[in-house]
């Protein structure tokens, strides 16, 4: 769920640098004794020698269900719930324009995807807009409040989505949430008294008496920006945190104000990391699936509660299913490449 | 002016706890529902979760069984390729490491399908060792990510010292490596623990109903609501985490991880 970035896992100083000579002026005070070499170690060598294990395992575990849902989506479905291997690409045909097509075109798929897209950019769009301020002031502090905040974040970051939303549903529950605060603030009475109450129970945000914010897009993007918002804090954090002050303070002692500093030093070195950011948090949303079932309208249900319903819910089509998962998962790779693009372009800049 | 950041950060620790503290204050309440302020306090929800109903400790049982078993697994598996990765940095070794984060990084849920499909065809769906490997997979990019981190940050004079001394690959890695490593390795470890923990939609795939975990029987319970006793599982789960991260913050380097600049304190 949390932190890496593709681009985390080579670290330059993982590739190997020609060794250094050992500088005489620096004896090897801190390492332990190593003289005697044992030749039977049990360790790394034995570790070069089990790569090819290694690579089946890997290989079985990590990329062999991707490549099953990849074959599955080319299947034929049969009576019920049996299905057949197969080439066929009308699984495809189906999520893009229905199974009649060319008779009739059924959008509804495309809607459910479109919809997954939507949610997913608001919401992280909203999340990084609102982390960054925060990133920045977490970046400006010492090290022992960095690690505080850290930690909270963490936490908070690897809460279940299902514990989110149990929470959001109480926050916006009828009886002990926003809309009884509104009741009793005496809110609710005074927008009765005006056009914008209309207005919203026209959205769908209020019933004849009170304000209602379940089921909503609103509320939908609310709790997914919620549920990506310490990541966005995590992942803008490090390019936050190597500005150098001594340009920003360069920046002031010429007469720069903070608005100026901020616009002019600031944000052209993080431009690339939002970006980027936003691109992360996109594909992380895509997947999310508790926050929609609970908090957005069936029909503004996204492709992730369809592929549900067609691998094990209501309607088991196992190779639909699976063609709606690679849809997705075109999207969410789409979105991941263009992100480590801009990583290289970012270090590129540096 | 002096007073906007401050205020700042405390406006987002309330966005940021509200749900949760309100969950917290709804696992006292006396009653069936989730009210807040809780109603008619009470701890028997406690003794619910913990003690006497039957569907909630074996869903705890299977939580911190497939939480730790998996998150070791990741480590183990983790290891040999954070190793490769730092000792040749070959094409072979980055392919290695690319299938490792692949789970990761895409979207659970289409990770959490080809898992259905692959259990189901080898016979395994709706067993635990299937749960536990399908966690392993799906959180090795954490232990992969921590370890690239720590191995990246040895101090080279050690190795270029037990180089000179005629130490072999195998007592540099037993004496300089490994040592070096070990908070990272941990760090790596509480990572996948506390991730397997919350993880919900590929456990979802993968039991296929035959076993709940604490994430899983909630969402399954939800077709009568939330009710109080679930709110005692997320009070469980955030202490758990803030545990689990305040030991990563003690005994390794967090801003290190979270990469943050090394040169400024």
């Amino acid at each position: 769920m949390s932190a890496p970035a593709p681009r985390d896992l080579t670290p330059a100083a993982a590739r190997p640098r020609p060794a250094e000579a050992p500088a005489p002026a620096r004896p090897p005070v801190a390492t332990p004794p190593a003289a005697v070499p044992t030749p039977s170690e049990p360790g790394p060598g034995r570790l070069g020698l089990s790569r090819p294990a290694l690579g089946l395992v890997l290989l079985a575990l990590c990329v062999a269900p991707f490549a099953l849902v990849l074959a599955v989506s080319l299947g034929v479905p049969e009576d019920g719930a049996a299905w057949d291997w197969g080439l066929s690409l009308q699984n495809y045909r189906r999520v893009f324009v229905g199974l009649d097509w060319p008779e009739t075109t059924s959008r509804l798929y495309l809607a459910r995807l479109g919809w997954s897209l939507a949610y997913a950019a608001l919401a992280s769009v909203v999340a990084v807009a609102f982390a960054f301020p925060l990133a920045w002031a977490i970046a400006r502090r010492s090290r022992r409040t960095q690690t505080i905040w850290l930690v909270f974040l963490l936490a908070s970051l690897s809460l279940s989505e299902v514990f989110v939303v149990m929470g959001w549903d109480i926050l916006m529950s009828n009886r002990s949430g926003l809309p009884m605060l509104f009741r009793e603030s005496g809110l609710t009475d005074a927008l009765k008294a005006t056009p914008i109450f209309d207005w919203l129970r026209e959205q769908g945000l209020a019933s004849p008496r009170d304000v209602r914010f379940k089921t909503s897009v609103p509320l939908t993007v609310l709790v997914m920006a919620y549920l990506v918002f310490p990541y966005a804090v995590i992942l803008l954090y490090p390019a936050l945190s190597r500005i150098d002050p001594a340009m920003m303070e360069a920046a002031r002692t010429m007469g720069a104000r903070p608005g100026t500093v901020m616009r002019t030093v600031v944000i052209p070195q993080v431009r690339l990391p939002l970006l980027g950011a936003v691109l992360l948090l996109f594909v992380f949303l895509l997947g999310a699936y508790v926050v929609v079932t609970q908090f957005a309208d069936p029909a503004r249900h996204t492709l992730t509660v369809s592929i549900y319903e067609s691998v094990r819910g209501a309607t088991l089509n196992a190779p639909f299913g699976a063609a709606q998962a690679v849809v997705l998962l075109v999207a969410a790779a789409t979105a991941l490449l263009a992100a480590s693009g801009l990583a290289r372009l970012a270090e590129r800049a540096r | 002016m002096r007073l906007v950041q401050p205020l700042y950060m405390a406006w987002c620790v309330l966005f940021v706890a509200a749900p949760i503290l309100v969950v917290c204050a709804a696992a006292l309440n006396g009653g069936r529902s989730m009210l807040f302020p809780p109603e008619d306090p009470t701890l028997a929800r406690f003794t619910e979760f913990f003690v006497t109903e039957e569907v909630w400790t074996r869903a705890l049982g299977n939580s911190i069984l497939i939480a730790t078993a998996s998150a070791a697994l990741a480590t183990l598996l983790a290891w040999p390729v954070a190793y490769g990765l730092w000792r040749t940095g070959s094409p072979l070794a980055r392919a290695l490491a690319g299938a490792g984060a692949l789970p990761f990084i895409l979207p659970p849920i289409v990770f959490g399908v080809g898992l259905g499909f692959q259990w189901s065809f080898t016979g395994l769906l709706g067993s635990l060792p299937a749960g536990i490997l399908s966690h392993a997979a799906l959180h090795l990019a954490l232990p992969l990510t921590t370890l690239s981190v720590g191995l990246a940050a040895i101090d080279r004079s050690h190795l270029d010292a037990a180089a000179t001394t005629g130490a072999t690959e195998g007592t540099t890695f037993r004496t300089v490596i490994l040592p070096q490593t070990i908070p990272y390795t941990l760090s790596g470890f509480f990572f996948a623990l506390v991730l397997s923990f919350n993880e919900f939609i590929v456990m979802f795939f993968v039991s296929a109903s035959a076993y709940a975990t604490v994430t899983l029987q909630i969402f399954n319970s939800l077709r009568n609501g939330f009710t109080p006793t679930m709110a005692v599982g997320a009070i469980v789960f955030i202490l758990a985490s803030v545990l689990a991260f305040s030991l990563v913050a003690r005994f390794g380097d967090l801003p290190r991880l979270m990469g943050a600049d090394e040169s400024r304190r």
